[in-house]
């Protein structure tokens, strides 16, 4: 399977339709929120909250969904359980050694793992169900983001996969010619230096041909343009609003 | 007061530069010293010369994208730019920067401010006239290179140019590729200008109606009609590595290609028994993840052959070297002299009677210098400092890398990182060298080099395995072939002798 069919979901819901404009603006401004946020039973509402965008509206299919929270369950447990087991507090539940479970350190823990936990499912929701040409469209379009920012983006995104492509012929070469790195620290290294130095410098290469061959389309910094994708504001996305809005208020006061 | 404006008309559609002065920052000497060039309306003309003459920036000096989008100090006493133009590339990757086909050409649309009501019809119209047949919402990376370079041209095309430049367009496809994106500029091209660099003039060589012949220092030693230059500027074209309609003819004409044939015949070696065989495959199979993605019934590789494997692109030739070289997750009976290769899993350690060129050099360079580079293929064999010294140097003598051997491989020519690279892999001293389109995109010149030194090898002992798109390689340097379709080897089990018989021409080598 290719990165291509990974990010493919499986049908397209009502959270495609959404301005991605506005499903940025909005999961921003939530983004921030749960940052500053100190309480750790809001936190959680608008987990459990953002959740449930996930699983219930991305429109991909279980398995992949639980295959892309790995990271952010690994994620939650890693700063959680860190936080829990070595944070400071004074009111002391259980010690030993360096270990000290304090009430405080404990809903700490709670905290900053529903924080992790909000992020990830919120990014995943944006990420899964906005395509980056349409969000740079709309970007371009509602927020006036300038064309160069947002076609240096799209062409990047175009050489990502040949870059993977090279990564995958680069290390076959190491097997041909029987390359061998050294353990540890040393290894990785040795790894960076040469997995990078042939990638950036195809990679240059490549970003100048780029930037030429889009000039000679006449692609003017600060022209006025027309677009393909016209985006405008829809009644969905102040539905999408409203109900974003009143299941964060519902969080807060159920806290 | 008509007849002025109807000169100026016609003036308009020439374009062209007087005593240009073009210097690269950090370049010792000038680039291009007080050169002139014209060319008038809808003419089509060609730029021949050898690399790095300066063609190529020629063209971006006369499309204007040198100075306004490449900063290159110029100095000329007039230039007449086009009114409106289309350039394209040689790198068919990158030219877009949209993932879809329709949003490639809506890029070019927007820049040009045309209304959205108008796009879906002139998307239509270009990619017709192009011969680009897929829905216009396709991903671009499932194009062919030729369908891309088709794209490349349309999206040109949208920009209603007068004046259309093509910068080796044709250089990174393969036969078919070639055919496509040559079949469509002839088709879309009549009332433009079109002004081409090329080294591959097989399609374009009767149809341009003139060229313009650069020497090494990027002056312009002729410009004539391609009858007279074909007839009178033979040796230079040849000295050049053009791809001309006659290459091949004249290079099996030639002392050197005839004493290496002679060679071969004197050197021929009884029948081989299939006992001699140094790979043999049953039931062979290699994977891309779970899917099959080639598979080989019988076939066995025998000592001392140059075999060619060809196909269709996407047949899966680079596929079958990958199995072979353990690279992908393979399944079935693979013997090395007779001994079983593991096809474990876990264990990919590439066998090491196989040794494997890529296709770009330069992913394969993991040293600083052109010296350490072959050193490394011979320090791993367990070689002393000293024995390293003498065989990376004489190994480099052998390749003819006369060339600072303190240099980093990244700073040699394109024919130099090829044969840097076919060095390395020689230097493990293995059995068979597989080599994946070891030539592609490489001037006749270099080519010729790179099958000779390949020759020389095959002599000395080493088998060669190559992917090829090249019948001509096929038809005068192969002595077995074997054809991959649609994923499976299709003729594995014929002798060489009996595929000698079907192979294409009349250069039939006794093995």
């Amino acid at each position: 399977m290719n990165l291509f069919d990974l990010f493919t979901p499986h049908k397209k819901t009502w959270l495609y339709k959404v301005n991605p404009a506005v499903k940025f603006v909005l999961f921003f401004a939530l983004f921030m929120i749960v940052f500053f946020n100190q309480h750790y039973q809001f936190t959680m509402n608008i987990m459990i909250m953002s959740a449930l965008l996930l699983f219930l509206f991305s429109g991909y299919r279980l398995k992949r969904l639980l295959l892309f929270s790995i990271p952010i369950v690994i994620s939650i447990f890693s700063t959680a359980v860190t936080m829990i087991l070595f944070g400071k507090g004074e009111t002391i539940w259980w010690q030993w050694g360096i270990i000290k479970i304090s009430e405080e350190s404990f809903y700490k823990g709670l905290l900053l793992g529903f924080k992790s936990a909000s992020f990830g499912f919120l990014g995943l929701v944006f990420l899964l169900t906005s395509r980056p040409v349409m969000l740079f469209y709309a970007l371009m379009q509602q927020l006036k983001l300038p064309a160069k920012f947002a076609y240096s983006f799209m062409a990047a995104l175009r050489l990502v996969p040949i870059i993977i492509d090279e990564l995958q012929a680069r290390s076959n070469a190491f097997k041909v010619r029987g390359v061998t790195f050294s353990k540890g620290i040393k290894g990785i290294f040795e790894r960076l230096r040469l997995y990078m130095l042939p990638i950036f410098a195809q990679s240059i290469r490549r970003a100048q041909r780029l930037a030429i061959a889009m000039e000679a389309k006449r692609f003017q910094i600060g022209a006025d343009r027309t677009y393909y994708y016209p985006t405008t504001y829809q009644p969905i996305d102040g539905v999408f609003a409203l109900l974003l809005i009143s299941l964060s208020l519902g969080a807060y006061f159920l806290s | 007061m008509e007849t002025v404006n109807d000169q100026q008309e016609q003036h308009s559609n020439t374009i062209g530069v007087t005593n240009l002065r073009l210097k690269f920052p950090g370049e010792r000497s000038l680039l291009f010293k007080d050169l002139s060039f014209e060319a008038k309306d809808s003419e089509k003309v060609l730029f021949l010369g050898p690399s790095g003459c300066g063609k190529s920036t020629l063209l971006q000096v006369l499309s204007g994208l040198i100075p306004n989008s490449i900063e290159v100090p110029t100095r000329q006493d007039t230039i007449q730019l086009p009114k409106s133009y289309g350039f394209v590339f040689q790198d068919p990757d990158t030219q877009f920067c949209m993932p879809y086909v329709d949003e490639e050409l809506a890029f070019v649309l927007e820049n040009l401010q045309v209304p959205r009501e108008q796009m879906d019809e002139r998307m239509d119209d270009v990619l017709k006239r192009v011969g680009l047949d897929v829905p216009p919402h396709s991903r671009i990376d499932d194009l062919s290179q030729g369908m891309k370079q088709r794209l490349a041209l349309a999206s040109v095309l949208l920009l209603d140019p007068d004046v259309i430049f093509l910068d080796e367009p044709s250089a990174l496809l393969d036969p078919e590729g070639t055919d496509q994106i040559w079949d469509s500029v002839k088709e879309v091209s009549e009332d433009k200008t079109v002004i081409i660099v090329e080294h591959k003039i097989d399609h374009i060589a009767d149809w341009v109606d003139r060229v313009i012949l650069f020497d090494d220092s990027g002056h312009i030693i002729a410009d004539e009609t391609p009858e007279v230059i074909f007839e009178q500027y033979q040796s230079e074209i040849t000295e050049y590595g053009i791809w001309h309609p006659n290459v091949w003819e004249h290079y099996t004409a030639s002392e050197s290609f005839k004493a290496m044939m002679k060679n071969r015949q004197s050197s021929t070696v009884d029948l081989v028994k299939d006992t001699d065989r140094i790979v043999h495959l049953q039931q062979f199979k290699g994977f891309y993840g779970k899917k099959e993605k080639i598979h080989v019934e019988e076939a066995s590789i025998y000592p001392n052959s140059w075999l060619t494997i060809i196909g269709d692109n996407g047949a899966g030739k680079s596929t079958l070297l990958l199995a072979l070289m353990r690279l992908i997750q393979a399944s079935g009976n693979y013997t090395i002299h007779g001994k079983a290769v593991s096809l474990d899993k876990k264990d990919k350690t590439p066998p090491k009677e196989l040794s494997f060129v890529f296709q770009n050099p330069e992913l394969q360079f993991i040293e600083n210098t052109v010296k350490d580079e072959v050193a490394f293929s011979l320090q791993i064999q367990g070689l002393s400092t000293k024995k390293v010294e003498e065989e990376a140097e004489h190994l480099l003598n052998a390749f003819r890398l006369y060339v600072d051997h303190e240099h980093h491989p990244y700073q040699l020519s394109i024919g130099q990182k090829r044969r840097l690279s076919v060095a390395t892999a020689f230097a493990h001293h293995s059995d068979i060298l597989l080599l994946d389109e070891p030539t592609f995109g490489q001037d006749a010149k270099s080519t010729y080099e790179m099958l000779e030194q390949l020759e020389e090898l095959r002599q000395q002992g080493t088998t060669i395995v190559m992917v090829t798109h090249d019948m001509n390689i096929v038809e005068h340097f192969a002595t077995d072939v074997w054809t991959v379709q649609q994923g499976k080897l299709l003729n594995g089990k014929d002798t060489p002798d009996e595929k000698c018989e079907t192979k294409v021409g009349t250069h039939h080598e006794s093995i």
